[in-house]
């Protein structure tokens, strides 16, 4: 198990390396001058010289490219080009706020959707199925945004039980992790439910069944162990897509985490800043990824690492 | 010789600042002691050195922290701040500037000239980074008199320079700072305003506290905390809410609601930013003065203001806004009048088989897509087939800056708002053959010697009346040569709780809360 997981690690590296390759030449390619964006659009040719310079930007792109290495080799992401502020220092500190609210979001769409998904596969065709079906599909359907001030409308300016924005107490994640936690919610039962349903239906189950096992038994010991692979499969991937891409959530709750930093950078074309964050979502990725599949085994017995 | 009065002594001046912001007067009932402000703000500043701030909303929080030598009110006037006056020599190629004494940075630093003359070496040392350098470009050196007068010396005449030193551009900084914190005195600031950064949290707040030995009027509240609210919608929740207390720039299709709820105040003065339609005067079909006049015609403005922009802005009537010095409503205006546009075009032997290429930024000015569109959609009316293209802001300001033989604009949306309220940055800045790019963003390529004699006129006469009659001879000559679309002037728009009384809101996007009262 130990050697697997310094085997991940260390296959991490080139993943990294190529994600930071593809990242700086692709944001090469896009059109817009950082030195020019920081300049001012009134500045000399000669003033943007120098911010280029300073920058490093007047050097040839391998060049470019090879300091950037070197500076990763040290754990050094660079300074934003935009504030002047070491990349990591900026990364860190919403880091933090990124995580809690995609954890409790996570944690939320499960304690919701794994139950709403195994009753709607214990009844389907029922009304209970059915008003599962809808609320899924209207979670999905619903955008983030258009949820997200309704939910203020209805929790902070009209009920004032709970506050629109920012940071601060427990109090000030519940909007928020609810509203991201909504989209997650609705695939987590679906997924369930046919996954349950599947299980549901297999030899095994009836095997039990026959046995006199209690139903109870049956669906949380046989089926529902069973069925947990591809839900915990989803679960990561989904947990992945919570860390990117809560930045509408992020921008209606003013809550400062990195899918804002993201946005903003690729706005200023703030070079450094947009690969430190991008590499880090590359990494924290990858780390969910391998999390998963060491989960995959304490699920089920016949899955090993050696 | 222009000059303010000298001898004010320094109680009289923190009074006349006071009248400035108006509070002195605490009726019975209203607190004057306010321990805690909350301001929901759209975005984190990048960086709190008032030389390097491009953005009003910052330079606002720089002018809270670092003061200003002079005030410049809603009315244009000057009023002292950290220089008690000014002397501008006979030839205007000198200005003497009298600093104040007695007076601390927030870290204890003594305010002096030699404070001052450092922060003007970095301003004007090319290799600072200072994207508004432009807007001093005219100061050649900085010279210490004595250690509270101060010489600048010019390299050509600018009879608007004294408002320009209202500008948190040009306010000094703590040369203690300086030297503890180098480049990184962005993230710590450190100046003689009223107050001080308290905590700086990355895309959460910014929080600044009283600075307890500013020199003026100890300010009535306590504590600003500028909070990071990115969605304008979230940021009038929270108005609503009692979350924040004041609002910066919240929807304007959201302004009339905001109105007429009686907890809330709002406050939409002119602006002096212009939105127009650049129209390159030089190369493709508009560049035939009667196509743009036509172009001017094509377009009900009028219809943009009230469908599009919800009244949170006014048609343009005159090539400046109306809240600058030097400005003059035009005596013929371009009214909507297809047929007038259509007429024009004959004249012009228009070939309508070309198409005109249109670019726009989104999101850099209020609804400018939307603007764009419907400009599109009236030239299109009165048969001009017209290419609508959308850029992301760098890709768009890349695009501006190009020599005439390389540039590819034909019509372009922009926005441009003066610094201080005078019409030279506008009637200047935009229109004279100097600022054509590359070397300014005047990309409409307007060029007209006759125009340029009359505006550099303008910056040599000292004399406010004179230099009034040459600024209007000037807005009469573009106004007629139509190098832009003549769009509209923004309003600024902020809402507040309705029990702050004594919020001073400045047409050049800028609001002091220091002196506020509740009720």
């Amino acid at each position: 198990m130990l050697n697997y997981l310094v085997k991940r690690l260390i296959s991490t590296i080139p993943v990294l390396i190529g994600i930071s390759l593809l990242l700086f030449f692709m944001l090469r390619m896009l059109p817009g001058d950082p030195a020019q964006v920081l300049a001012g659009q009134m500045a000399t040719p000669q003033e943007i010289e120098n911010i280029r310079h300073q920058l490093g930007l007047d050097r040839p792109i391998y060049e470019q490219y090879a300091i950037y290495l070197g500076h990763l080799a040290r754990f050094d992401l660079g300074r934003s080009a935009r504030t002047q502020n070491p990349v990591s220092q900026e990364i860190w500190a919403r880091l933090p706020n990124t995580l809690l609210l995609a954890v409790v979001a996570m944690g939320l769409a499960c304690l919701l959707g794994i139950p709403a998904g195994i009753i709607s596969a214990l009844r389907p065709y029922s009304w209970i199925d059915y008003a599962v079906t809808m609320t899924a599909l209207f979670g999905i359907s619903m955008p983030v945004f258009w949820l997200g001030l309704m939910l203020v409308v209805l929790f902070s300016i009209i009920l004032k039980w709970l506050p629109a924005g920012g940071t601060g107490g427990w109090q000030y994640v519940i909007l928020p992790s609810v509203t991201l936690a909504s989209f997650v919610v609705a695939f987590i039962a679906r997924m369930t439910r046919s996954t349950m349903l599947e299980t549901l239906s297999q030899d095994y189950t009836t095997t039990a069944r026959s046995k006199g096992l209690t139903e109870k038994v049956i669906v949380v010991k046989h089926a529902f162990r069973n069925a947990l692979i591809p839900i915990i499969t989803v679960v990561g991937l989904q947990f992945g897509m919570l860390l990117g891409g809560a930045v509408l959530t992020e921008t209606v709750f003013a809550w400062p985490g990195i899918g804002r930093l993201i946005v903003d950078s690729i706005l200023a074309r703030d070079y450094p800043m947009i690969q430190g964050t991008i590499l880090v979502f590359g990494l924290l990725y990858i780390l969910v990824n391998l999390a998963v599949d060491f989960i995959y085994a304490f699920v089920d017995p016949r899955i090993r690492y050696d | 010789m222009k000059g303010m009065k000298a001898g004010w002594n320094n109680a009289v001046l923190v009074l006349a600042l006071a009248a400035v912001v108006g509070l002195w007067i605490c009726p019975t009932g209203v607190r004057a002691d306010i321990a805690e402000l909350k301001i929901g703000i759209g975005v984190d500043a990048d960086t709190l050195n008032p030389q390097e701030q491009t953005t009003t909303l910052f330079q606002n929080m720089c002018d809270l922290m670092y003061g200003s030598f002079f005030f410049q009110d809603p009315q244009g006037k000057l009023h002292p701040g950290l220089a008690t006056r000014y002397e501008v020599a006979p030839d205007g190629l000198t200005l003497t500037l009298y600093l104040r004494k007695g007076v601390k940075f927030s870290d204890g630093t003594d305010f002096n000239a030699d404070a001052v003359k450092l922060t003007w070496d970095r301003i004007l040392n090319p290799k600072m980074r200072v994207p508004l350098r432009f807007g001093v470009g005219m100061v050649k050196q900085c010279v210490k008199i004595d250690d509270y007068t101060v010489a600048l010396k010019l390299k050509y005449a600018f009879a608007p320079l004294a408002p320009t030193l209202s500008l948190s551009l040009v306010s000094p900084i703590s040369p203690a700072a300086l030297k503890k914190y180098g480049q990184d005195v962005r993230q710590h600031p450190v100046g003689a305003g009223p107050y001080l950064l308290k905590q700086w949290v990355k895309g959460d707040r910014i929080v600044m506290v009283r600075n307890e030995n500013y020199w003026g009027k100890k300010p009535t509240v306590a504590k600003i905390i500028w909070k990071v609210v990115p969605e304008a919608a979230t940021r009038e929740a929270m108005l609503r809410a009692g979350q924040v207390d004041i609002c910066y720039k919240p929807l304007p299709s959201n302004v009339a609601a905001l109105k007429a709820d009686a907890n809330i105040t709002v406050e939409m003065p002119l602006d002096t930013r212009t939105i127009f339609m650049g129209l390159n005067c030089q190369k493709g079909v508009t560049a035939n003065k009667k196509v743009r006049q036509a172009f001017n015609y094509a377009v009900d403005k009028k219809a943009i203001v009230k469908k599009i922009l919800f009244d949170t802005a006014e048609p343009m009537d005159g090539p400046v806004s109306p809240k600058v010095f030097g400005y003059f409503k035009m005596d013929k205006q371009y009214d909507y009048n297809p047929n007038r546009a259509k007429q024009l075009l004959k004249e012009a032997n228009f070939d309508f088989s070309k198409t005109v290429h249109m670019r726009t930024p989104q999101g850099r000015y209020l609804f400018d897509r939307q603007v764009s569109e419907a400009v599109q959609a009236y030239l299109q009316a009165i048969g001009v087939k017209v290419q609508l293209r959308t850029y992301d802001w760098p890709t768009y300001v890349a695009g501006l800056l190009k020599p005439i033989d390389k540039t590819e604009l034909e019509v372009f949306l922009l926005g441009w708002g003066p610094l201080i309220l005078d019409a030279d940055m506008g009637l200047y800045g935009q229109f004279t053959c100097e600022v054509n790019p590359p070397r300014g963003l005047g990309s409409a390529f307007y060029c007209n010697p006759a125009y340029d004699r009359l505006m550099k006129a303008s910056r040599q006469e000292q004399d406010p009346q004179k230099r009034l009659v040459l600024l209007k001879k000037a807005s009469v000559m573009v106004w007629d040569d139509c190098p832009w679309l003549w769009l509209h002037v923004e309003k600024f728009v902020i809402a507040y709780s309705a029990r702050i009384k004594g919020l001073v809101v400045t047409p050049t996007e800028k609001f002091y809360p220091q002196y506020i009262t509740l009720q």
